[in-house]
């Protein structure tokens, strides 16, 4: 201790003396005590948000306010006003329920000529629903009301002209992201349907099934070929490699989400299960498997998370939607 | 003085160890001189008949039988000296490149005596079989084709070496010695006005060769592949391509479905009439992902064998069937005279025959199954009325979810569980008390 102040006094440098002694010194004496503290109180934060997220089961779906059963639903979507869209894909119709503290309410149908076989549901803030047509590869905008409001065909896009839809997201400024695999490219619209940017698909890659729009505005593909997560970031025009194969974890990757953290949900549907990845594509975990009972999923195909940690999955094989918590 | 001497001793050291070393193993174990292969013949008679091929193994020649045989005791089969797949790897160390393009499994496996005769042959390069009858020793099929083609490939002919580097390429798949396109134009001269008519004036001195022809022979005149595309067998390339003329001239004149769409209208407008569609259908790539323009040897120009063309994107699928198939021959080996009941795979998929339950294109069902009913699907080739009593059919609910109704997915996995009978869990009773509770124990 001595020595060191010593040392101090030997640099001469005046005014600086009391500083060095105050300040200084301390810090390098009672260094591994900070690195400690720093240890204790800041480690814990980083593992927190790198925690696994389990699903717990609170119900499921089975039939339309009036009693009838829903047949392979393939879409789900739900927000923060606890409003649930279910693409009831067997039924060529789409059903509206609400879910206010626990309670599911209504199963009201929206069918409607322009739509059949939903195989993707969207909601924006305003209540309005976009639905992806699997047999004519259209989205078709809903108004709340359930009544048809127009097609979403890109408005002054740039050549080629020609798209194939095959999945659509919403950002939470009602961007519309579609997922052209015909002209191998994300068209990015503004919530009118206008074209704001396309982004290309990266050179090489397998085969893209959906995106998502994490709450930074990156835009995510998963290429369930390769089973990989694609990424472009808010003001790119490319997309990189978010991960590498992700294989091991998962046997087909069909269907991806974010939630308001930016964790990664991706729906295995070969394996009946959901893999949950960190922003930077770590893996965090696998939540349910295959099976018929509640709980378990049987092909399941789309899955939707809101600000409260509900999820909700079209669990296509078992013809029902199952809610879960996200619990930690 | 004294460290002059300490410098000249460890040199005369270092020199006397190695001497020691080179002559010790050159002759390890101790013969007399003259002894060698001589004495090893001194009981191995019969083995004199063989030294009087043309060709023999160098250290056969020179008697030097302890280069790869241990006279004494050996770890391994014939008393070699060392492991049989890694031996030939102790002179001949180089054979397999670094970094190959492609390198044949034989080699890489060390099965070298598959081509070889370690001691001596009457071929060159102490080969077992002269020409491409060793080739076609395993590669059977080629060797058909080859036997049968009505027109044949000349260097194909005269011997598989004149294409192929028996043990790695470093330039091409498929042991190429090089480049498809730069083997072939070694012999084919692009700029001859016989090809360029043959190609209707194309720039096709880059494009790939095997896109059309079979380089092994063919019964199609051009050695070009049995089914051909009917624009191509017609000459139209400009049906599909830009003219010969433009400076594009091999881009399509639309890109992915749209192209086939022209002529295959019919099939087409059946395929977007169904709710569900094989979605690579209609990418970028559109019907090229699983079909061949211009020829292939497979009927509807299918690019590959069902197995591997469907396994190329649903690895998954393939891969079980792949895991499945190995652990049911464990099986069957452990049961030995046991007759094993219950497959764990499924003959389509195992034979490759994707298309017995799934239409490629399109379809109603989900799965793109070939009918709406799974019963009806699996009575084309199982005679369920035999094979169950339990109720199925549309108006027999499932006891564990009323959505569903009972058909045969409700026991049984098609593509296998690894369990046998296909089913989900290890025991029958496993399965039926998943419904009936009562009886669970």
């Amino acid at each position: 201790m001595q020595k060191s102040f010593k040392k101090v006094e030997s640099w001469n440098i005046g005014g600086l003396e009391y500083w060095a002694r105050r300040s200084i010194i301390p810090l390098f004496r009672y260094s591994s005590l900070i690195i400690l503290l720093i240890s204790i109180f800041f480690l814990p934060l980083k593992s927190f948000s790198a925690e696994t997220v389990k699903f717990k089961y609170l119900q499921s779906i089975y039939f339309d306010d009036r009693g009838g059963g829903i047949k392979q639903p393939e879409g789900v979507a739900c927000n923060d006003k606890s409003v649930l869209v279910i693409g009831d894909t067997g039924n060529d119709r789409l059903l509206r329920y609400t879910l206010e503290e626990k309670n599911l309410k209504a199963g009201t149908e929206i069918k409607i000529p322009q739509l059949s076989n939903p195989i993707r549901v969207q909601l924006n803030s305003k209540g309005e629903i976009f639905a992806l047509d699997g047999k004519k590869r259209r989205v078709v905008r809903i108004t709340p009301d359930g009544s048809f409001k127009s097609y979403v065909d890109p408005e002054g896009m740039p050549a080629p002209a020609a798209f194939v839809l095959r999945s659509v997201k919403i950002d939470t400024n009602n961007n519309i992201y579609l997922l052209d695999i015909f002209s191998a490219r994300v068209l990015v619209l503004n919530s009118e349907g206008k074209y704001q940017k396309q982004i290309p698909f990266p050179k090489e890659y397998g085969f893209f099934s959906d995106l998502a729009v994490d709450p930074k505005g990156s835009v995510l593909l998963v290429d369930c070929v390769k089973a990989m997560i694609f990424f472009s970031a808010k003001d790119s025009n490319s997309f990189t490699p978010l991960t590498r194969s992700l294989r091991e974890y998962l046997d087909f990757p069909t269907n991806i989400s974010t939630d308001s953290r930016g964790i990664i949900y991706l729906v295995d549907e070969n394996g009946g299960g959901i893999v949950i990845l960190g922003q930077d594509g770590s893996y965090l975990g696998r939540q349910l498997s295959a099976g018929w009972n509640e709980g378990l999923l049987n092909f399941p195909s789309q899955m939707s998370i809101n600000e409260k940690g509900e999820v909700f999955i079209a669990d296509r094989g078992n013809s029902r939607v199952q809610i879960f918590t996200l619990v930690k | 003085m004294k460290l002059r001497l300490k410098w000249l001793f460890l040199p005369i050291l270092f020199m006397s160890l190695l001497i020691f070393s080179l002559s010790y193993a050159q002759n390890k174990f101790k013969l007399k001189p003259d002894a060698k292969g001589k004495l090893c013949l001194s009981c191995h008679d019969n083995f004199k008949e063989k030294l009087k091929n043309q060709f023999i193994h160098t250290p056969v020649k020179s008697g030097e039988c302890s280069e790869c045989h241990n006279p004494h005791t050996s770890s391994h089969g014939k008393l070699l000296d060392a492991d049989p797949n890694k031996i030939c790897n102790k002179c001949h160390e180089g054979i397999v490149p670094k970094n190959p393009k492609s390198s044949h499994k034989v080699v890489t496996e060390g099965n070298c005596v598959k081509c070889h005769d370690p001691h001596a042959s009457n071929n060159k390069f102490v080969l077992l079989k002269a020409g491409n009858d060793l080739c076609f020793d395993c590669h059977k099929n080629i060797g058909e084709t080859v036997a049968k083609a009505k027109f044949k490939h000349n260097p194909v002919e005269k011997g598989c070496i004149n294409c192929h580097d028996p043990h790695a390429s470093t330039k091409a798949k498929y042991l190429l010695k090089n480049d498809l396109v730069v083997l072939c134009v070694t012999c084919h001269k692009t700029d001859q006005p016989n090809f360029v008519k043959q190609h209707m004036n194309y720039p096709v001195a880059k494009a790939d060769c095997s896109s059309c022809h079979n380089a092994h022979g063919s019964d199609k005149a051009g050695i070009l592949f049995d089914n051909v595309h009917q624009p191509v067998a017609n000459k139209m390339c400009g049906q599909c391509h830009e003219a010969s003329t433009s400076p594009d001239a091999l881009k399509t004149k639309k890109a992915g479905f749209e192209l086939c769409r022209g002529c295959h209208s019919s099939m087409m407008n059946d395929t977007f009439s169904k709710n569900r569609i094989h979605w690579p259908l209609v990418d970028k790539v559109g019907c090229l992902n699983c079909h061949e323009p211009h020829a292939s040897p497979r009927k509807n120009l299918l690019m590959g064998e069902m197995k591997s063309l469907c396994g190329k994107c649903h690895q998954d699928t393939m891969g079980l069937q792949t895991r499945l198939a190995e652990k049911e021959r464990q099986e069957k080996a452990a049961a030995k005279d046991n007759v094993m009941k219950g497959a764990l795979t499924h003959n389509p998929i195992r034979e490759g025959n994707c298309e017995a339950c799934h239409t490629p294109h399109a379809s109603d069902s989900v799965f793109l199954l070939k009918q709406p009913s799974m019963i009806e699907l699996c009575g084309t080739c199982h005679d369920w009325l035999k094979h169950t009593s339990h109720p199925m059919g549309e108006k027999v609910a499932d006891s564990r979810n009323k959505n569903l109704r009972m058909n045969c997915l409700s026991c049984h996995r098609s593509h296998g569980t690894g369990y046998q009978y296909l089913i989900p869990f290890p025991t029958v009773t496993d399965l039926c008390v998943q419904c009936h509770k009562q009886y669970k124990r």
